[in-house]
């Protein structure tokens, strides 16, 4: 086979990893792999995890499949596929649920979805099927990588912007408790618990809570796309 | 062999369920342990929490033992020594009649003094919400709380899980008048006032802005749950 | 009352798309037509209602911790030999789903050939909906206590999501003959519309009955 003999970054090997983020990227260009993802994309720290337990998966069943690809009876080939799937999920499901207990209870059923992220299915059918399993694993990388971007990205403003946290660090300042106007004839204890809001805040900056609720996962996704279609015109659908 | 011939899908198919379902339940077997263990050090953690013991979840267990014995009530509040308090599970239990149900109990004595902890479960806006009362010694002040939820508005709702909404409880008191009247008219529990509690109110808190429901909710788990140990405080 | 409880509720609060994004693979690839669209929802209805129930037996009766104890009073809750088999419920119900899909696209190929057609390559594509393997984890999470209920709830959730669809197909209908930015064409504004129709959706939140 021709393609062994190439180098393992050859030209077209790093094209598999960079499309992805940017030409052709399985979210923003392919619309494959939204279902699963914008639901724990409120804190990034699930969105990194998710992220993570997505490149595991697509790339651990694209070798898989690639590795099997001559042996795989076609007629059966979806539901093996889907076997292989749903085994690699529940072993991420499970390894969680043993060393990331508090990880676990935050992403729920939505580990579960990665079987039907349509990015998985999507590579394997596309890609695995007829690729050696080094191509593959890039493949699996460069998609993983291209949804997880958007993942986080999305994730980095819904926090940021919803409640003022980055990792549950606030980063824009501390936001004290409001004061009433009521509240000048207070003793000094209970003005002591009214702490002064600092950073941001103090200059009478609030926390949009509405981008914590779903509909702005798909409003800032709607606008990220935007951004991408406006660098990249080639894009713009007719 | 032909790939395509029934035969061999056939022994594809048995060979790769057959390969899969071991691993799988190796995996799952060894991992069991550890899966358990999470969830129950996670309950004694939080039970420690609500009385100040501020303990890592691995290390929950020494601490329970230490500072911990529970109990099984019946409805009139005596102690149903057949069951074990812990092994209770309240989204089960709850759902049971009044009459039969057992009402667990965690009574800790820390540093010489008596807590009683009451567990507590619900529904909030959309899934179950679920946590621990820690009552001082006089069955009337709260000393500590703490919630969780599973599926609550996360940075709405899902705020009961953090400390700034737990720690507004401590102190409030759960009874009208402090003098030991332990009925039902003297009972008024800890509400969530939306907008936020007076200054010096002693049976409110500060509900949740945006997530007034899932306060609502909270407040009614708290009274519902806290109303059936009226009778065990009484006698004391 | 319960029944009608779960129903609403998952039609209108809990609704697949606008408070789970789940299905919106092929609610974003599908919508361009009100008439593909209704096609594709009606299947989704039709695979939900026969999925959630048959995978709430799976589970009430094998899967979940001492689900065996009909087999042997030995296998029960609490007994030294529980059997607790959750671990394999996603490998089950995706292997439910794939099988129910197949039913389906044989029906609908030998009775509505048009509707085959038109359905293309996305009717085998529900069975890596994730709206339907959201239905059965969903159901599995919220613990129903009996099948109608989970009926209520499957059937409930493919209604909310064919609603969903319909709409928004008939709006991106209209769309195409509105002055949208260029860039913003296509997919950036059906996401944003999906948005706004979540955010129309939210105020059903917190309905009882």
């Amino acid at each position: 086979m021709a393609e062994e003999k190439e180098p393992l970054f050859s030209k077209k090997n790093r094209a598999l990893l960079s499309d992805p983020l940017n030409d052709n990227n399985p979210i923003t260009v392919q619309v494959l792999g939204i279902c699963s993802a914008l639901a724990i994309t409120v804190q990034l720290k699930p969105a990194v995890v998710m992220a993570i337990a997505v490149l595991f998966v697509v790339c651990a069943s694209n070798v898989t499949v690639s590795l099997l690809r001559n042996l795989i009876p076609s007629r059966i080939r979806i539901i093996v596929q889907l076997l292989i799937v749903a085994s690699l999920v529940i072993i991420v499901d499970q390894v969680l649920k043993a060393y990331a207990y508090d990880v676990s209870k935050e992403l729920s059923v939505f580990v579960g979805l990665i079987i039907t992220n349509c990015i998985v299915m999507g590579r394997l059918e596309a890609f695995a099927l007829g690729n050696g399993p080094w191509r593959a694993f890039l493949d699996g990388i460069g998609n993983a990588a291209g949804y997880g971007f958007i993942l986080i990205l999305v994730a980095f403003f819904r926090e940021l912007l919803g409640s003022g946290k980055l990792f549950g660090e606030e980063v824009l300042g501390h936001k004290g408790k409001h004061m009433p106007i009521d509240a000048v004839g207070l003793d000094e204890a209970a003005a002591q618990l009214l702490d002064m809001s600092t950073g941001l805040y103090a200059l009478g900056y609030q926390n949009n809570g509405f981008m914590l609720l779903s509909p702005m996962a798909l409003i800032t996704v709607g606008i990220i796309i935007w951004a991408q279609r406006y660098k990249n015109r080639k894009l713009i659908e007719k | 062999m032909d790939r395509n011939s029934n035969s061999y899908t056939f022994l594809f198919a048995i060979i790769m369920v057959v390969v899969i379902a071991s691993i799988l339940a190796f995996l799952a077997t060894a991992l069991k342990p550890m899966q358990d263990a999470n969830v129950r050090n996670e309950k004694m953690q939080n039970i420690l929490s609500t009385i100040g013991v501020k303990v890592d979840r691995d290390h929950a267990e020494a601490d329970y033992k230490k500072y911990i014995k529970e109990y099984s009530l019946k409805k009139d509040g005596s102690i149903d020594k057949e069951v074990k308090a812990f092994n209770i599970d309240l989204k089960k239990e709850i759902k049971k009649d009044p009459e039969v149900q057992r009402y667990p109990i965690y009574i800790a004595e820390k540093d010489g003094k008596k807590y009683y902890i009451v567990p507590l479960f619900g529904k909030g806006l959309w899934d179950d919400i679920w946590g621990y009362i820690a009552l001082q010694g006089d069955r009337n002040t709260i000393v500590g709380a703490v919630f969780d939820h599973k599926g609550e508005t996360p940075g709405l709702g899902a705020e009961i899980a953090t400390d700034v909404f737990q720690n507004q409880f401590i102190g409030k008191q759960i009874l009208k008048e402090p003098n030991g009247d332990y009925t039902t008219n003297n009972f008024v529990s800890v509400k969530t006032v939306k907008g936020g509690a007076p200054m010096g109110d002693k049976h409110g808190v500060d509900g949740i802005s945006g997530g007034t429901i899932t306060s609502d909710k909270l407040s009614e788990m708290v009274a519902e749950r806290l109303e059936h140990y009226l009778p065990y405080f009484k006698q004391y | 009352m319960e029944l009608v409880n779960i129903f609403i509720r998952s039609i209108f609060i809990d609704n697949m798309i606008f408070a789970y994004f789940l299905g919106m693979c092929s609610y974003l690839a599908v919508s361009k037509t009100v008439k593909t669209s209704a096609g594709m929802g009606a299947a989704v209805i039709f695979v939900l209602s026969i999925t959630v129930p048959i995978n709430y037996l799976l589970n009430e009766y094998v899967l979940k911790p001492g689900a065996l104890s009909w087999l042997n009073p030995a296998y029960g809750v609490g007994s030294k030999d529980e059997i607790d088999l959750s671990f394999l419920s996603f490998i089950m119900f995706i292997a439910v789903i794939a099988s129910m899909v197949q039913l389906v696209e044989m029906v609908v190929e030998k009775f509505a050939p048009a509707l085959y057609n038109a359905l293309g390559i996305f009717l085998p594509l529900i069975a890596v909906n994730c709206a339907i393997l959201g239905g059965s984890l969903f159901m599995q999470q919220k613990d129903f206590s009996n099948i109608a209920e989970s009926f209520s709830f499957g059937l409930g959730s493919g209604i909310g999501w064919f609603l969903a669809i319909v709409a928004i197909a008939a709006i991106r209908e209209k769309i195409t003959y509105s002055n949208v930015p260029e860039p913003l064409k296509g997919l950036g504004i059906t996401f944003i519309i999906t948005g706004l129709m979540a955010i129309g959706f939210m105020s059903f939140s917190g309905i009882t009955l």
